[in-house]
């Protein structure tokens, strides 16, 4: 059974945690820095989530979020079920076997995805924690 | 332990043997194409191969509609387009790459181009190409890359400065040729430092975190006959017995890495080759032993593995064998007469964090065995320039 029941869900725990991050001191500086429209492409079920670091971010923040469709044109386009995301968010997910398996596919410059790998490791354990937070301790894995 | 899980993915046919490239008639045919389209370089031109080659056509009564010459030593995004509209233009309808590794990876970009339309930024990235691409017959004229066989295309991006690598296991050749009397007339300093990549290939192959049983194998081999066979192949370049073992161990060295991907050293490359323009062999070459030691902490059963199949007798001292393996390929690169030191390559001392940063963010660091850290990695480069 897939993880969220529909896309509000998705936003809810995967957009929600991405906007807890968005000042994030080290996380959310390295990713803004990055310059990057960073596009996730969920299906199962369909949702997209779109990291903006290359416009003017809201006052406070390192970058934005945009929960489903939107006009930009991303730099990166990550390809994934929801369910795969959201492991992801746990440490659980290894990248390149992701990618050679084809769970996951990735357009645009590597090196570019790459360097933020190290910056979003905080993020393991800051997910999960979330996840509680918000009354959905039964999704942490 | 075997890994969790993994795959091991291989596409080409393989044909090899002394005078193979001008045979391949049968070979040809099966493809059941009309016009064929060469790409490849003015040096190979120049040698004569492409008669060979057109015997081949001939006796599959193959049309060549086209050659492309036009690629340079490190190819460019610009000249995958252009050739593409050369192929286009000519209606070519089968792809004959004759080269070094910058052919051919130039020749899998065309065909990607060609076959899926677009523009080849467009399928920079990992797994974006879904289906089968028309057929590419690669004949390496260098024992180095083993790109005929690899899942890779690396082209280097002019607006970026960078090498851009794709990730496909759609790109590797239909039909790999490998045919030695291609690579007699290679001169011995080439010789070597393509010889130096097929190494690093097999080496970081196995060191790779991404390593897999199939792969072990094939490196481990690869290893051995590199080691034996090109000093032999640098001293005496007409010796058609070095040259053979040469090209097949590369193919094999190829075979290897498409799966289990490389490490540090060639990330390091790739950015050398990107910012200075420094040849890939080469900059493995004087890269590899320091990349090993750099891996020694967290690798050293593998790297007392490699101490074996470079044939040095097992000490019953793991790192003692560890260390011998680095101290081997050290000692290989005067033997076949390379360079040692980054200064010997001309890069700039000034800008050796720059180059560690960078080397960070290529695709290949990703599997490298240690973890890598730029201020790690500037030591590294700062003890071999
Ligand atoms: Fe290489």
């Amino acid at each position: 059974m897939a993880t969220f029941k529909d896309a509000a869900e998705v936003y809810q725990c995967v957009g929600g945690f991405f906007k807890t991050v968005t000042d994030h001191p080290e996380m959310g500086e390295k990713i803004g820095a990055s310059g990057l429209i960073i596009q996730f492409v969920y299906s199962e079920p369909d949702s997209i989530i779109t990291v903006d670091a290359k416009n003017p971010p809201p006052k406070g923040s390192f970058f934005r979020i945009i929960e489903g469709p939107c006009d930009l044109k991303p730099d990166v386009k990550m390809t994934m079920t929801a369910d795969i995301a959201h492991r992801f968010w746990f440490g659980k997910v290894n990248l390149v076997q992701a990618l050679a398996k084809g769970d996951m596919k990735a357009q645009g410059p590597i090196p570019s995805i790459l360097k933020l790998l190290p910056a979003i490791k905080p993020a393991y354990t800051l997910y999960p924690e979330y996840l509680k937070k918000i009354g959905k301790a039964d999704k942490v894995i | 332990m075997l890994p969790e899980y993994f795959d091991y993915h291989i596409r080409s046919r393989v044909v090899a043997g002394p005078g193979v490239a001008s045979a391949l008639g049968n070979e040809l045919r099966r493809f059941e194409r009309k016009r064929a389209f060469i790409v490849t370089d003015k040096v190979v031109g120049q040698l004569g191969f492409l008669d060979r080659v057109k015997k081949s056509l001939a006796d599959a009564e193959l049309d060549l509609v086209g050659v492309f010459d036009e690629v340079p030593p490190n190819s460019e995004f610009g000249v995958v387009m252009r050739g593409a509209a050369a192929c286009r233009a000519a209606r070519g309808d089968i792809l004959i790459a004759i080269g070094g590794g910058s052919v051919i990876d130039t020749a899998k970009g065309m065909n990607v181009v060609l076959s899926l339309g677009g523009d080849y930024i467009d399928y920079q990235g990992f797994g974006l190409i879904e289906r089968q691409l028309g057929p590419l017959v690669a004949i390496p004229t260098t024992a180095g890359t083993g790109s005929e066989v690899t899942a890779y295309a690396v082209i280097r991006d002019d607006a970026t400065k960078s090498k851009q690598t794709i990730v496909s296991n759609h790109l590797a050749a239909d039909l790999a040729v490998l045919d030695p009397e291609l690579t007699l007339s290679l001169p011995p300093s080439l010789t070597a430092s393509t010889g130096l990549d097929a190494l690093t290939h097999a080496v970081e192959a196995y060191l790779s975190t991404n390593w897999r049983p199939i792969s072990d194998g094939i490196a481990l081999h690869a290893c051995g006959i590199i080691v034996r066979w090109l000093p032999v192949a640098v001293d005496d370049g007409a010796n058609l017995e070095a040259r053979y073992e040469m090209l097949v161990a590369a193919c094999e060295a190829g075979m290897a890495f498409s799966s289990a991907m490389v490490g540090c050293v060639h990330a390091l490359a790739h950015t050398l080759g990107g910012l200075y323009e420094v040849p890939h062999g080469l900059a493995n070459a004087v890269l590899l032993a320091p990349g090993m030691e750099y891996n020694l902490p967290v690798a050293e059963a593998r790297l007392a593995d490699l101490a074996r199949a470079f044939g040095l007798k097992p000490t019953g001292d793991q790192a003692r064998d560890a260390r011998a393996a680095i101290d081997f390929v050290r000692g290989l690169l005067p033997r076949v007469k390379l360079p040692t030191r980054l200064r010997d390559l001309k890069v700039p001392e000034g800008e050796l964090a720059l180059v560690a940063e960078t080397a960070c963010l290529d695709a290949a660091i990703y599997t490298n065995p240690r973890e890598a850290v730029a201020e790690e990695l500037l030591e590294v480069l700062k003890k071999v320039y």
